[in-house]
Formats: C-alpha cells, sequence, structure tokens
C-alpha cells in the first residue's frame, strides 16, 4: 500500500479559528478532519502523517514554517503530498502552494491541491503544483476532496495524464501534443470551428494566445564609453565549431574570442563560418562579417563613436530553437557579460 | 473546372514480368521502372524497394512522397516538372490509392528528409505508415551538395515524379474502381441558393523561404519564392500542379502526395453547397524579409476581398520564422473582416514550456493546432532499415543530432532511436490530415 501526507491549515487540522491562527507547524500519525475523508477515498493508499500549520504563521514565518515541516518530512516514507483544499481562503492558498511547491523540490514526490479560482495561490502556484479548480467555501469540501482523491489516486497508479481540462486542475503552462482519442482531423475541426465563427457562436481556439511578456526599453547609454558585445543566433563558429552547437534546436552556445581581429575571415583562411541550418549560408560564409557585423564595428571603435569592441563574442542557432531554451541561453550568457563589465548587446539574427 | 479522378485501390505491390494492375495487386516490372529512373545521368545507383503497413521497417532519409497518377486528357501528371506546362485541373486522370513513391536517400540525408516506420508505435506518427510505400532508394553525382545540410535532391525527387506517372500509366485503360468527381464553377456563376451561403477561401502558404533556386515548392514548375499570391482553382493543387520542396524541416513539410490529396480541400468541397459556397484557393507563400511578408499578406488580402471571402482558413508550410507570414496574414484577414480560421503546428520545446508560434497576434482567435514540432520520440529498433539509419544523426535531419549531453546521440548501436518530431515524414499533416492538437498540461 502506498502512503501519502496531507497538510491542513489550524481550522480543518482542529486546532481551532482564527484565534488560533498563529500555531506552529506540527506532524500527528495517521488522519485528522478532514484527513479521515481523504483516506477513505484513496483506493490502494493512505494517509500516514497529517502536517498542521496556522495561517497567519505559515505567512509570517513562511522560511521557518517551510525549513521545520521539512525536517517533519525528512526520513519519512511517502508518495504522495496532498495540501487543503483551500476553497477561497487567500492565505490558507498561499499556504498549501508554498509548501507543496517546497516539498515537491525536495522530496520529487506529486504534490496535489485544490482551490477556488478566485484565489490568489493560484496564480502564484499554479505553475510548480497541480491545484485542482475547487469552490468557494468549505460547503465543498466533499466535492474537492473527492476529486483530490480521485487525481491522486491516478497519480499513484502511474496512469497517463489526459491534460488540465479533463483532469480539472490549472493549466501549467506545459504545452504537449496527443492523439486526439476520436482522431478528427484538422480541416474537419477547422471547417466546424470556421462555423461557428461565421455564426457568431462559442469556440474554443486550440492555441490561445498567450499573453506576451514584453520587455521595457532600457535607458539610453553613452556610445563612445561603452564596452559593447556582439551575439549572434545565425551560427557563426570557429571553422571546427568546437561546442559542437547544433545546426537547429540548438541547446548550446560558444564564446569565442575576438581580440585582436580586424575582422573575421572565413573558412577558406580556417577561421570563422555558419552552421546554421535555416538559412542560405553561401554569404554567410562567403564573408562572416554579413552575419557577426565585427568589420563595421571596428570602424566605429577606431572612429570613437564606441568605447570598445568586448573581446569575446556569443553565438548560438536560431533555427527551430524553443523559446525556453534561448531564454535559458540568454540568462546563461548575461553572467558573463555581466562579469566582465559590457555595457550593451548588438545582437544579430540571419 | 471538372477534374474526374479515376481510382484504383492498391493492396498488395510487387514485382514481375509485367506492370500491371489487377484485384487490388500493382505489379511492378523493376527493370522497367528503374530505367525511367535512370533517365537522369545523374542518377547514379537505383533500387526499389517496397515496404507495407505492419512490417517491421524503418525508412529514412525520406526525400518525397507522390501518388502515382496519370492524366487520361493529355499532358504531364506534373506540368513544369515530369513535362510541359500545361495547365491541369480539369478533365480525366487516373490515381493509384493507398500507396505512394517515396524518394529515399541511399545513404545521404539532408536538413528537410524524414523517417517512417511501418509499424509499431513509430507508426502513428505519419500517415505514411499507413500506405503501401514504393521506395525509390537512389545515389546520385550531386557531388556540389554532398556534404551540404541543406541539399536540393533534384535528381532524386524528379526521378520519383517520374516513377510515379510510369506507375499510373498501368491503369490508363482500365476501368476505376470507384471515381471521385471535382467540380466548381466560375464564382459569379453560381445559383443563387450556393450564393446565399457564407462565402470560404482557402489561403495556402506553401514554403518558399530559399532565396537560391532549387529547394521552394514548385508552382507549375515555378519557385514559390518568385511569386507573389494568386488566385487558383482548388482542382489545380488535387491534380499535380503544385510538387513538394527540399527544404522545410520534416514534420511541418507539405509533400506532392499531400497536395494531391489536400485534406483541407476535400473537406471545403463536402461543405460546398451545404454550409459554405467554396471560393477557391489563395496560394500564397513563405517569405525572408518583412517587406516581402507584408507584400504578400497584402496579395491575400486583396484578393480575398475582392473575391469577397467571408471567412478563410490559412495554413503554413513551417514554423518560427514564417510564423510571421501566418500571423500577417491572418491579421490582415480579420481587418478586413474576414473572419479566419488558422491551422499550424508548434513549438513548445521538449518540455512544453516555450511560447508556441514566434510571432503572436490577438486577431489570432480561432486556430487549430496539428502538433508540436519538438516533441521527444523515442523508438525500438526496426528489422529492416531502408536507407540509411546513420543520416538521422549524421546529416543534419532537422529532428536528430549526432551527440546530446543528456540523450545522447539520435541513432542507438542497437539501432533504437532518439528523435525530435520534426524529423518524422510530413508528421503535422497541416493541410488538414493531422489527428493531433496541443493542450495544457
Amino acid at each position: 500500500m502506498k502512503k501519502g501526507i496531507l497538510y491542513l491549515n489550524q481550522f480543518f487540522g482542529q486546532i481551532g479559528g482564527e484565534d488560533k491562527a498563529d500555531y506552529e507547524p506540527s506532524i500527528r500519525d495517521g488522519q485528522v478532519g478532514a484527513g479521515l475523508l481523504l483516506n477513505s477515498l484513496l483506493e490502494d493508499a493512505e494517509i500516514t502523517h497529517t502536517v498542521i500549520c496556522g495561517d497567519n504563521f505559515m505567512g509570517s514565518n513562511e522560511k521557518e514554517a517551510v525549513e521545520t515541516i521539512l525536517e517533519f518530512l525528512e526520513g519519512k516514507e511517502f508518495d504522495i503530498f496532498f495540501a487543503g483544499p483551500a476553497f477561497q481562503a487567500g492565505r490558507y492558498g498561499n499556504a498549501c502552494g508554498v509548501i507543496c511547491k517546497a516539498v515537491k523540490e525536495k522530496f520529487g514526490v506529486p504534490v496535489v491541491t485544490s482551490m477556488h479560482q478566485e484565489n490568489p495561490g493560484v496564480d502564484m502556484f499554479k505553475k510548480d503544483v497541480y491545484i485542482l479548480r475547487g469552490g468557494p467555501s468549505a460547503a465543498n469540501m466533499k466535492k474537492d476532496m473527492s476529486k483530490m482523491a480521485e487525481f491522486g489516486n491516478k497519480l499513484l497508479k502511474g496512469e497517463r495524464i489526459k491534460g488540465a481540462e479533463v483532469e480539472g486542475y490549472y493549466p501549467r503552462g506545459i504545452r504537449l501534443e496527443i492523439f486526439l482519442e476520436d482522431e478528427t482531423p484538422a480541416c474537419e475541426r477547422a471547417i466546424s470551428m470556421l462555423l461557428k465563427k461565421i455564426n457568431n457562436e462559442p469556440f474554443v481556439s486550440e492555441l490561445p494566445i498567450p499573453e506576451l511578456e514584453t520587455v521595457p526599453i532600457a535607458p539610453a547609454i553613452k556610445l563612445a564609453d561603452a564596452k559593447i558585445a556582439l551575439i549572434t543566433s545565425g551560427g557563426i563558429v570557429p571553422v571546427d565549431n568546437p561546442d559542437k552547437i547544433q545546426s537547429a534546436s540548438a541547446t548550446r552556445w560558444g564564446r569565442y574570442s575576438i581580440a585582436g581581429m580586424k575582422r573575421l575571415e572565413n573558412a577558406a583562411d580556417g577561421a570563422f563560418k555558419t552552421i546554421h541550418a535555416g538559412y542560405d549560408p553561401s554569404a554567410a560564409n562567403a564573408d562572416p562579417n554579413i552575419c557577426l557585423p565585427l568589420d563595421a564595428l571596428r570602424v566605429y571603435e577606431e572612429e570613437g563613436k564606441i568605447g570598445s569592441i568586448h573581446d569575446y563574442y556569443y553565438a548560438t542557432v536560431g533555427t527551430g530553437t524553443a523559446e525556453g531554451e534561448a531564454a535559458r541561453m540568454a540568462l546563461e550568457i548575461i553572467e558573463h557579460l555581466k562579469a566582465d563589465g559590457v555595457d550593451a548587446v548588438i545582437l544579430t539574427s540571419t | 473546372m471538372r477534374l474526374e479522378i479515376g481510382n484504383f485501390q492498391v493492396h498488395n505491390v510487387e514485382f514481375g514480368k509485367t506492370s500491371s494492375y489487377k484485384d487490388g495487386t500493382l505489379t511492378i516490372n523493376k527493370e522497367e521502372a528503374l530505367a525511367v529512373v535512370m533517365e537522369d545521368e545523374h542518377i547514379t545507383d537505383a533500387d526499389i524497394v517496397l515496404a507495407k503497413p505492419g512490417d517491421d521497417v524503418r525508412i529514412v532519409p525520406v526525400k518525397e512522397a507522390i501518388e502515382p497518377r496519370f492524366r487520361l486528357s493529355g499532358g504531364p501528371a506534373f506540368p513544369g516538372v515530369t513535362g510541359r506546362i500545361e495547365r491541369v485541373g480539369s478533365g480525366k486522370a487516373v490515381a493509384l490509392k493507398n500507396c505512394s513513391v517515396l524518394a529515399v536517400g541511399k545513404h545521404w540525408g539532408s536538413f528537410g528528409d524524414g523517417l517512417i516506420d511501418m509499424s509499431g508505435e513509430g507508426a502513428k506518427y505519419s500517415i505514411f505508415s499507413k500506405l503501401n510505400n514504393i521506395c525509390l532508394v537512389a545515389d546520385t553525382d550531386e557531388e556540389f551538395e554532398r556534404n551540404e545540410v541543406q541539399k536540393k535532391n533534384h535528381a532524386l525527387r524528379w526521378a520519383a515524379h517520374r516513377l510515379a506517372e510510369y506507375l499510373g500509366s498501368v491503369v490508363k485503360d482500365m476501368v476505376p474502381d470507384s471515381s471521385e468527381l471535382f467540380e466548381l464553377g466560375p464564382i459569379t456563376k453560381r445559383d443563387e441558393k450556393v450564393q446565399g451561403l457564407p462565402s470560404v477561401v482557402f489561403v495556402m502558404q506553401p514554403q518558399s523561404q530559399i532565396e537560391e533556386p532549387g529547394f521552394n515548392d514548385l508552382v507549375y514548375g515555378w519557385d514559390a519564392n518568385r511569386m507573389v499570391p494568386t488566385y487558383m482553382h482548388p482542382n489545380e493543387i488535387l491534380d499535380g500542379a503544385i510538387i513538394g520542396g527540399s527544404y522545410m524541416c520534416c514534420s511541418s513539410k507539405w509533400s506532392t502526395y499531400d497536395f494531391q490529396n489536400c485534406p483541407t480541400i476535400k473537406s471545403l468541397y463536402n461543405a460546398h453547397g451545404k454550409t459554405i459556397n467554396f471560393l477557391g484557393v489563395i496560394m500564397s507563400n513563405l517569405n525572408v524579409s518583412l517587406e516581402q511578408k507584408e507584400r504578400a499578406a497584402m496579395f491575400v488580402q486583396q484578393i480575398a476581398s475582392n473575391l469577397g471571402a467571408d471567412a478563410a482558413i490559412i495554413t503554413e508550410e513551417g514554423y518560427g520564422n514564417s510564423d510571421a507570414d501566418f500571423i500577417e496574414c491572418i491579421r490582415l484577414l480579420e481587418e478586413a473582416g474576414i473572419k479566419t480560421v488558422g491551422m499550424t503546428n508548434e513549438c513548445t520545446g521538449r518540455d512544453g514550456l516555450s511560447q508556441p508560434l514566434a510571432a503572436l497576434d490577438i486577431s489570432a482567435d480561432a486556430l487549430v493546432s496539428c502538433g508540436n514540432v519538438s516533441t521527444l520520440i523515442e523508438l525500438p529498433p526496426m528489422g529492416t532499415v531502408i536507407g540509411e539509419l546513420e543520416s538521422l544523426m549524421r546529416d543534419g535531419l532537422s529532428g536528430g543530432w549526432a551527440d546530446d549531453e543528456k540523450l545522447g546521440p539520435s541513432v542507438k548501436e542497437d539501432g533504437s532511436i532518439i528523435m525530435e518530431n520534426n524529423a518524422m515524414f510530413c508528421g503535422d499533416s497541416t493541410l488538414g490530415q493531422s489527428p493531433k492538437t496541443v493542450i495544457e498540461f
């Protein structure tokens, strides 16, 4: 039989009401309060322990509360961790999110909680943990706890998870492909969606346009003093591609010296070439400066228009490269740029 | 225009003395078929190998797929490719259904090439796993591109089209099992009932993003990079006016077979006169520079508006950079009051966390998703490989790699593979066949 641990606040853990909201974390053997219900609904698992913590204590002493609870759990065998349901209670929702996230990171077990859509905890933690859609108040306890148990049973059995909508949790920002059970081809779905759109009937887009993350334009710098770095997603690398950057769907980047070079020589001189597979490489191979304009920037440097050119340039390949990978590579590169005191970057693509 | 395609169902393919068709069996005289292939002196070595659904077979690198066809009313099956330029889309043609001719590299793969498994887990990823495949496995003397990641694959692609036309000719004097009729009259000459229905155009954006000739899809033999969007009759597309190219990541690619059998055109035909008035096709393209993208979108908007379209379905043969062309077209169509649905695949990364399209706009409020190009796929070894398995990791195929810190090479010593969906042959079927979608997890 598998083992689960449940987190409850002071109220559902039967310690007391608002006057006990400062209650410090404790752990008990077996089930308390709403834990009895969850235990009865689990198919091949039992709730072996219950952690209880006051909502205010978690809110005001988060670090201490989390550390204490993680210590409680150290050495205990458990396959799943539950918290809540938290309904529309904001502090409880936050507590469930905080502790679920911490337990998932430390112990790597699946974590499940439940909240009403108005609970601020949903937006704070939906990307980190499974938060099932729950009702607004404790009147929904049986329903919400049943959903947590049902989903927990699936996770424990290793059943295939069928996505946020079917399973009833808030989308986590993870988009993956599935084969439709009825195999309705895309063209039939498109025509059906089009007819609804024509007739002003409600329809559901399969690819909702996400909110765009925009970056504010940085304040201007004084070019004459600035140290400027060149970065390209156009795949310009030394001819032997020392970091084996992939020609498409890149996960790697490289940092290469251009100290003392007036321009980038090409492969005929054993110098640079492009390994990017997403554009016609002939021009960039003949003259890599077309993609990474070192020659033009050196002129500016000589004229004093810019302070200096950073001794290293950075390169990766931007075809088929997922946006998440690109963001990770950028964060890694930025650390180097900051350490080297670079003031500005010219980023060239293809 | 009125096009009648006589269909011959192929349930079995075998080699024999005479190329012929009888009771669902296509017999191929290999010597005669190879003579058609070898008409091009650049083909240095060729063989024909058969693969049927359920076989323990993996095919890679696959460059193109074509349905065998022959035009009874004269003229080449692929105008501007296997013969002179002649307008297609009306008259009579015959087709060998349930089969395709595949152009397969004997050794060498390229960026746009793909993989097909004929059975097992891998077979669900490509519609070509369900067809009787006549694999032309060949090598050429195209030394100039031997070590290039991007290859034009001209000799092999053209040979496969000739072979498809040769096989189609086998049934030219026979009575077909069944026939399909595609008839759509001039827009202003349709009856009142049809005119009263919401009018719909289909906007196609075939791949044309390489400036150098030889890589892009061809429209009547003409590089789609060198055209501005134009109006076409859907029958022209079903009847061989367009052939596939040799550039795009494979799961996003449209093969000649996909054009010949375009599911969205067939669905729009089915809906015509019932729920919609199908106006026809706006053949656009995909471009490189921003000005080219804007010009093409402007033409699409103008043609759709002046045809009187109330609504549109649009699809792109690509992702990433070309999402800008796709989204800009949707934006301008919506701006003109034309209600638009887009069909495309996504690139959300192996973990599903990345932005799905490179360009986004709130006007694209009705999209059908056909898959995630970066899905990681692990498949066991297959008994037989047609082509060369190493090409998947060696030759820069879009979904394969030579090495990876975490995943190792795409091809393992025992013949099992790990790859991205990117290299599944025409796997995302964005011309309308895809049974896949993308959902939130």
